[in-house]
């Protein structure tokens, strides 16, 4: 059963949240420590030449200019490790770094370093460049084919085909990425907004040579990621880890909020071909979805553009086809629902258009379309709560009462529209290790090397230990982002809680195992002599019959030191099911006909994931991942100047993000689901579910209103003031 | 480079410092004082991480100089709270968890309480605008605005 929401577990650390607190890793001081600032490349594509520290290196407090000539070579394929190399291959690169004995020391110092650059050519456009195939999309094939798509589109009783591009988004966690490097001879430690310390330690430790026990990654409050802070950040914290190795001391870097359009990676912009092929009462026939999009001149990322295609809807007919090109921009990175999230807007907008070819309602069309198993993959489906998801959104909508016909409802001088779409995003899962531990004073605690970006580990890693040996979660300590822990997940692809989940469950319930034993076989227990499995133990006391103790008198005298015990996961090699998050999401909004200003009014989605472990802060995961879908869809756009490669407008006031006076009314439904064949105790992973479907349903429900298709993302005033 | 003297109050306690001309009071808070509750999202004025109260006025700390805190009295997050005892609204967010990350926590919070101060009794409109310049990544903002419009309704409660 669910927990309801008000019967929760209260956020863990949310006390020292709310005083300010929690430090951060830019609020950790570190002894004789040095500041850098980043001098920074304004061309896209050139050679660096001459370059003139002597103004800077008579500035106050200016310590050292580094550059390329004096940085340690650092041999990492596919990612631009900065200061490695005279080219430059965007704007925004960094080409120098200064190091000061304060922050703003070295902001004037790198404002003064002169740098001479020899021009090149750049591709500035993504239809300047030469598309490729890349090796995968994500973690997908990068093409897919079943049936016979071409001849089924030319034999379909209804057919479509459109195009849809969305834009540059930028990912902008509110904390910006930050490095502290500390050398101590060949051991390293690196207090770092990571989404990822075991990956990042290792890495580190390949790129210089150490062995990754003396590499130490601290990240113990993250102020959110979504993408920015895994491998989007690694080639800028291998440069300030190797500058602290070049200037012997420890160094600070922190990101201004200019340089994350830049450095910390991107959602690649995409423009999407996509045909449907239809029978009359609304069967799909045939799916071809071809995309590009854009990588960098030295790495290579594609977003899983096609993932929702291949598996959301039923169709015997499908081909899919991502290809890349290359251009004088930053490197894309995964971003909240990479992939799913911008092509579920092609495809759930092409499924909007194929319900007004059809003349059905667009739900109906949907509900059509269910898919009894996984056909991309052949499998069936661990659960599939699709169906439910629409059932209870829509109802609790009203969506029964939406007129089909486009501007038909009004109100005042707004035009009002309804608009659905349906979302999945895959169950990801990978090795966890944790510990759970108890100590004679009788707290608990929970050793995790993953990390918190927000989403709620803290809190459901002492849940689930606390539930798991029947202690009280109040009694419960938590340890994580810190690479001495045991070996945790990465906090992304939705993947941490049903990683870390079975370890926690597995080293509570053999810790639950130990005590009990121990219990049994102690003259001095009052449980002495009772078989363990004739035992329970809830808030904190073991029980049989009317006889009793505290765990904490029990494990005072039986094991002073206290307890722990350790476990770990792993996912299944070959799993003979295929799982999935599913979800349907329903907006309404309003147009104002006068100056085009679209507002989503509401906001509601029903998702079926699995094993929720904490509704209230699981709530919070699904509509942080809507408001993602509606900054997809109306606000936001990292603008690339198309003559000089540069980010146009690098503020939050230029970029926008949705703010409060954006938001929707909110109406969230958790669908229960029982998930005993996924090996992650049922979890499968909710935090980019939200952001699947939404852009299209937002865009639907605005064609709803005005009778205007708006295909390019994110939709605009100007899109919907522009005459026809 | 000569430094300025200011003698201030921040939270209630007479506090001096020595800060350079251009270091803004954000920079000087964490800094120079440590006190690291009020965050830097930006560093433009564009976010509200770094809000803090002046002489009752909400000020982002980022646009503000060191310097001008001279004579003023200066309310960051940690004078939120007296000793152990939480504000209502910040006992109203760990309630209904209205933060996740929580970089924008003590600003949010710092907003929230300007404009109840001002407002007493808002409107869901006025507070939504009202906190509109304090930007969330994570929440989606909904039980921010909720947690707000419960702390205003709590305390007309007890004032009445």
């Amino acid at each position: 059963m669910m927990l309801r929401e008000d019967r929760s577990p209260r956020r863990y650390e949310a006390a020292l949240k709310v005083r300010g607190a929690a430090r951060f890793t830019a609020e950790i001081p570190v002894a004789s420590m040095l500041h850098a600032a980043l001098v920074l490349s304004p061309l896209p594509s050139g050679r660096v030449g001459r370059i003139d520290a002597g103004e800077a290196l008579a500035l106050p407090g200016i310590v050292r200019v580094l550059t390329h000539a004096e940085m340690p070579r650092i041999d990492r394929p596919g990612v631009l490790i900065p200061l490695q190399g005279p080219d430059v291959h965007h704007a925004g690169q960094p080409v120098a770094l200064v190091a000061a004995t304060t922050p703003a020391a070295a902001r004037r110092g790198a404002a003064s370093v002169e740098v001479a650059y020899e021009r090149r050519p750049a591709i500035l456009n993504l239809a300047d460049g030469e598309p490729f195939a890349p090796k995968t999309a994500g973690r997908t094939a990068t093409d897919s084919r079943r049936g016979d798509p071409e001849t089924a589109l030319r034999q379909a009783e209804v057919a479509i085909g459109r195009r849809y591009t969305t834009a540059t988004n930028n990912h902008h966690p509110m904390e910006p990425q930050c490095v502290t490097a500390q050398w101590d001879g060949e051991r390293l430690t690196v207090l770092t907004t990571t989404q990822a310390v075991f990956a990042h330690r290792l890495a580190i430790a390949e790129c210089f040579g150490l062995r990754p026990e003396d590499v130490r990654i601290v990240s113990h409050y993250l102020g959110g990621g979504f993408g920015a802070k895994g491998g989007a950040w690694f080639p800028h914290l291998v440069m300030a880890i190797a500058a602290a190795r070049v200037l012997g001391r420890p160094l600070r870097l922190e990101l201004t909020r200019e340089q994350m359009f830049t450095l910390t990676g991107r959602r690649q912009e995409t423009v999407q071909d996509l045909k449907l092929g239809a029978t009359k009462d609304g069967r799909l026939t045939a799916i071809v979805h071809e995309s590009l999009a854009p990588t960098s001149m030295f790495g290579e990322y594609a977003d899983a553009l096609a993932t929702v295609t291949r598996v959301l809807h039923a169709c015997p007919n499908v081909a899919t086809r991502q290809r890349l090109a290359r251009v004088n921009a930053p490197q894309p990175n995964p971003a909240r629902a990479p992939g799913e999230g911008p092509g579920s807007f092609a495809l759930e907008s092409a499924l909007d258009e194929l319900a007004y070819e059809l003349d059905l309602d667009p739900l109906e069309l949907r509900l059509r379309n269910i898919a009894a198993h996984d056909q991309h993959v052949d499998l069936p489906w661990s659960s599939n709560g699709l169906r439910e998801c629409y059932r209870a959104g829509a109802a609790s909508f009203g969506w029964a009462r939406r007129p089909m016909r486009p501007g038909s409802l009004r109100e005042g001088h707004q035009a009002i529209g309804i608009g659905m779409a349906a979302a999945c995003y895959p169950a990801y899962r990978m090795a966890s290790e944790a510990a759970v531990g108890i100590g004679a004073d009788g707290r608990v605690k929970v050793r995790c090397g993953t990390q918190d970006m927000g989403s709620g580990t803290y809190t459901v890693l002492a849940q689930l230990a606390a539930e798991a040996l029947g202690m009280s979660y109040a009694e419960v300590d938590v340890e994580l982002g810190d690479s001495l822990l045991p070996e945790g997940p990465y906090s992304g692809g939705s993947m941490a809680t049903a990683s870390f989940t079975p370890a926690v469950e597995t080293a509570a319930r053999d810790l639950r195992g130990r005590l009990l034993a121990l219990a049994s076989a102690d003259a001095a227990s009052p449980l002495a002599g009772i078989a363990p499995e004739r035992m329970s133990i809830a808030d904190g006391m073991i029980r049989s019959g009317n006889r009793s103790e505290p765990v904490s008198e029990l494990v005072a005298r039986r094991a002073p030191q206290g307890l722990e015990a350790r476990a770990g996961a792993a996912p299944e090699a070959r799993p003979d099911f295929s799982a999935f998050g599913f979800g349907a999401v329903f907006a309404e909004v309003r147009v104002d006909s006068d100056l085009g200003e679209v507002r989503v009014s509401r906001l509601t989605a029903a998702y079926a994931a699995g094993r929720i472990l904490n509704p209230l802060l699981a709530r919070s995961q699904f509509v942080g991942g809507l408001i993602w879908g509606v900054g997809m869809a109306l606000h936001e756009a990292t603008v690339m100047d198309p003559h000089l490669g540069r980010v146009v407008g690098t503020s939050l006031a230029d970029y926008l993000i949705p703010v409060h006076a954006d938001m929707p009314a909110f109406d969230i439904h958790m669908v229960e689901e029982d998930e005993p064949r996924l090996g992650s105790g049922g979890v499968k992973g909710i935090g980019m579910l939200g952001t699947v479907g939404t852009a299209a349903a937002i865009a639907n429900a605005v064609f709803h209103a005005t009778g205007r298709r708006v295909r390019d993302l994110p939709i605009r005033v100007e899109h919907l003031l522009r005459p026809d | 480079m000569s430094k300025t003297h200011v003698t201030t109050t921040i939270n209630g306690e007479p506090t001096e410092y020595l800060c350079e001309a251009s270091q803004s009071m954000l920079d000087v808070l964490r800094d120079e004082l440590d006190l690291t509750g009020t965050k830097e999202g930006c560093g433009s004025g564009d976010c509200g991480a770094c809000s803090i109260i002046v002489d009752d006025r909400l000020v982002c700390a980022c646009l503000m100089l060191g310097a001008e805190a001279e004579g003023r009295r200066v309310l960051t997050i940690e004078g939120m709270s007296h000793g152990d005892k939480l504000h209502p609204l910040q006992q109203k967010f760990i309630e209904m968890a209205a933060l996740q990350c929580g970089v924008c926590t003590p600003g949010m919070l710092i907003a929230a309480k300007a404009l109840l101060d001002r407002n007493p009794n808002p409107s869901e409109t006025e507070v939504r605008f009202g906190l509109a310049g304090n930007l969330c990544r994570c929440t989606g903002y909904d039980k921010i605005v909720r947690a707000v419009l419960d702390v205003a309704a709590e305390q007309r409660e007890t004032t009445r």
